[in-house]
């Protein structure tokens, strides 16, 4: 029983910061913005969370810290690729090779490390306990004491669903990946529905990043988002974007990212229980290419 | 062509710019830290040999992401690609021992081999799947990199090594230094010789680029697209082996742990930076070397962190594209100007 509940409680962590990333992507890809920088924003807020930690001992303004490192990665995506046109996927690649650079470059200058920065003064995001749901049998073990950021990852899957389908800004966001002319036309500037979306992605990056780096982990490590946001992008393509379809496929992606660890208590080499998630990827590509839209994207 | 040495020089000197004022923020020097910088890879004596012998995995690898990108297929699998071609003329170097005339062709095949097998993977699910290579090529690189991780830690450890490394490849495999320059530049030289060549002199380079802009048109033209693909991810995916093959070769003589480094993605980066031009890529691949050599040297004398080179070279990658990108759109309307003023006259 054990087994089952450490299995699960590691699915949900190692879904966390991959849901968190699509779910930014989703926006992005529902605006038209071919955006791959998810891998970068996470990095930058995964070191601005320790730092905003360490620096004043306190979670809270090291997620706030996690997301404004993000966020300026947002901004410097829209001033390339909305104002200054230059192309999407050029932008991104960069962003992710500035973001790595730039953790690099700091880790080294302010933490005076090389590779990993590790201190007992980083405050991690608490846990939190729900009283009675606690007391339940299996269950409450599961659904109590998860990291706060879990909870909030599933609040802005509901949160984002609602928005893009529901509301009048998801629908001129849609539009602005639809239609981008005829939303012109109709009075909203597509290039302020995109800077928006990619604003939020911003955000969402900013808390999958401080996920990885205070709670996930309680330390900084150079490249130690190690593929997420390109994990987190697959999921974006394999359900077009639907929020809740992303909540599944990341919780898919999590299982197997726990199964690896678990995989390491029975004397399978590391470096194969680290490779999981990505044969996962790959599975899960073939799959959506088997449904016969695979050549549809790109 | 005169409007692209313009827009490239235009975007370098506000790329170098930008990373100054960025320098200047954190308090220090940029004048003496670029001179250190230079002075260190391009000006100094027997600098330049170093990063000429720095500039070859990055400029094979732009290499192969230009010749993939301005063909059409998103090759972005030069990391695991370069792993693979690293390995395969590490373990061929170790088990096979030839004479030294014929051990160096020998390794560097090995290497080719050992790219083109990898991003033949990527080919093969692409063609009987329909799988994107963009992201499938990504997931290889993270499993190249954990397989090759693998490789050296346990079926091919040196046992007398203290951290994961296999043994020396025999010395007859090893690339020597002619005078001060590494002979890993003159066999990359020869590799872009040839790929310049095939690209824009023959059939089949021409069938690619077409393919690269407009793939309706090629295949109405009767060429076969899907052979096209095949061909433009095996000749990519050898290009970037023969990078690792070549770090093996002329450097650690072996396989040690973080072998790829950064070198393929930033390989990517110049492809980009070059606007997928194999001269261009020459060129700024010998320039992004530079950096990184100088690097190393500033951080003696100005004690700025060499990891500023990375900051660097993404600030000039994203302002190389943008200067390029918006110049051209200043530069059309100015001689659509000048054209309707004509016609108005």
């Amino acid at each position: 029983m054990n087994i089952v509940i450490g299995l699960i409680t590691g699915m949900i962590a190692g879904a966390t910061p991959i849901l968190l990333a699509a779910l930014g992507g989703s926006m992005t890809f529902y605006a038209g913005i071919f955006n791959i920088a998810m891998e970068g924003m996470m990095l930058m807020a995964a070191f601005f969370a320790v730092l905003g930690s360490f620096f004043f001992h306190s979670w809270l303004l090291g997620v706030l810290f996690a997301v404004a490192g993000s966020v300026v990665l947002a901004v410097i995506f829209i001033l390339f690729s909305v104002v200054l046109k230059t192309d999407e996927f050029v932008t991104g690649i960069a962003l992710n090779l500035f973001a790595l650079g730039t953790t690099t470059y700091l880790l080294r200058k302010i933490f005076k490390v090389k590779g990993v920065f590790t201190n007992k003064g980083i405050m991690p995001v608490p846990e939190i306990h729900i009283p009675l749901l606690d007391r339940i049998p299996v269950l409450g073990p599961i659904v109590s004491g998860r990291n706060l950021i879990v909870y909030i990852a599933v609040i802005a899957t509901v949160f984002c669903g609602y928005l893009v389908f529901r509301t009048r800004f998801g629908l001129r966001l849609r539009a602005a990946g639809y239609n981008a002319a005829s939303l012109d036309s109709s009075g909203v500037p597509t290039a302020r529905m995109r800077s928006q979306a990619l604003l939020i992605c911003g955000v969402l990056c900013g808390l999958a990043g401080a996920f990885l780096s205070l709670g996930y982990v309680t330390l900084f490590a150079e490249n130690m988002t190690a593929g997420r946001g390109w994990i987190s992008l697959a999921a974006v393509i394999l359900v077009d974007g639907n929020p809740l379809g992303i909540a599944v496929i990341s919780l898919v992606f999590g299982f197997f990212d726990g199964l690896g660890l678990f995989l390491q208590g029975y004397k399978v080499a590391p470096q194969f229980t680290s490779m999981v998630p990505y044969i996962a990827t790959l599975v899960a590509l073939y799959f959506y290419a088997r449904r016969g839209r695979g050549r549809k994207f790109l | 062509m005169r409007r692209r040495i313009l827009s490239g020089a235009a975007g370098v000197l506000a790329a170098l710019v930008v990373g100054g004022l960025l320098m200047l923020i954190q308090g220090y020097d940029p004048i003496s830290t670029y001179g250190a910088l230079f002075e260190f890879s391009l000006f100094g004596s027997g600098t330049l040999a170093t990063t000429l012998k720095n500039s070859v995995p990055l400029i094979l690898t732009g290499l192969s992401a230009s010749v993939a990108f301005a063909s059409g297929p998103v090759n972005l699998g030069q990391p695991g690609q370069l792993l693979f071609g690293a390995l395969a003329a590490t373990i061929v170097g170790i088990y096979v021992p030839l004479p030294a005339g014929l051990q160096i062709p020998f390794l560097v095949l090995a290497a080719v081999a050992g790219g083109a097998l990898w991003s033949g993977v990527a080919a093969l699910l692409r063609q009987l799947f329909g799988m994107s290579e963009f992201i499938v090529t990504l997931m290889l690189n993270m499993i190249a990199d954990f397989f090759t991780a693998w490789a050296i830690a346990y079926p091919f450890m040196d046992r007398k090594a203290y951290s994961p490394m296999t043994p020396p490849i025999g010395s007859s495999g090893w690339l020597p230094d002619i005078g001060s320059l590494s002979s890993t530049v003159l066999l990359m030289i020869v590799a872009a010789v040839l790929v310049w060549f095939v690209f824009q002199r023959w059939t089949a380079g021409y069938e690619w680029r077409m393919t690269g802009q407009n793939s309706l048109f090629a295949r109405l033209g009767g060429c076969d697209i899907n052979r096209n693909f095949w061909a433009i991810m095996l000749v990519t995916g050898a290009l970037a082996g023969l990078a690792g093959g070549l770090v093996v070769m002329g450097g650690p003589h072996r396989f040690i742990k973080g072998l790829g480094a950064n070198y393929a993605w930033d390989g990517i980066m110049i492809a980009i930076m070059a606007n997928n031009s194999i001269i261009g890529t020459l060129i700024y691949g010998v320039f992004i070397a530079a950096i990184q050599t100088g690097a190393l040297g500033m951080e003696l004398i100005t004690n700025v962190p060499s990891e500023i080179a990375q900051v660097l070279q993404a600030v000039l990658v994203l302002v190389i594209v943008a200067t390029r990108e918006y110049l051209n759109v200043a530069l059309d309307r100015i001689s659509a100007r000048r054209q309707a003023r004509g016609r108005a006259s």
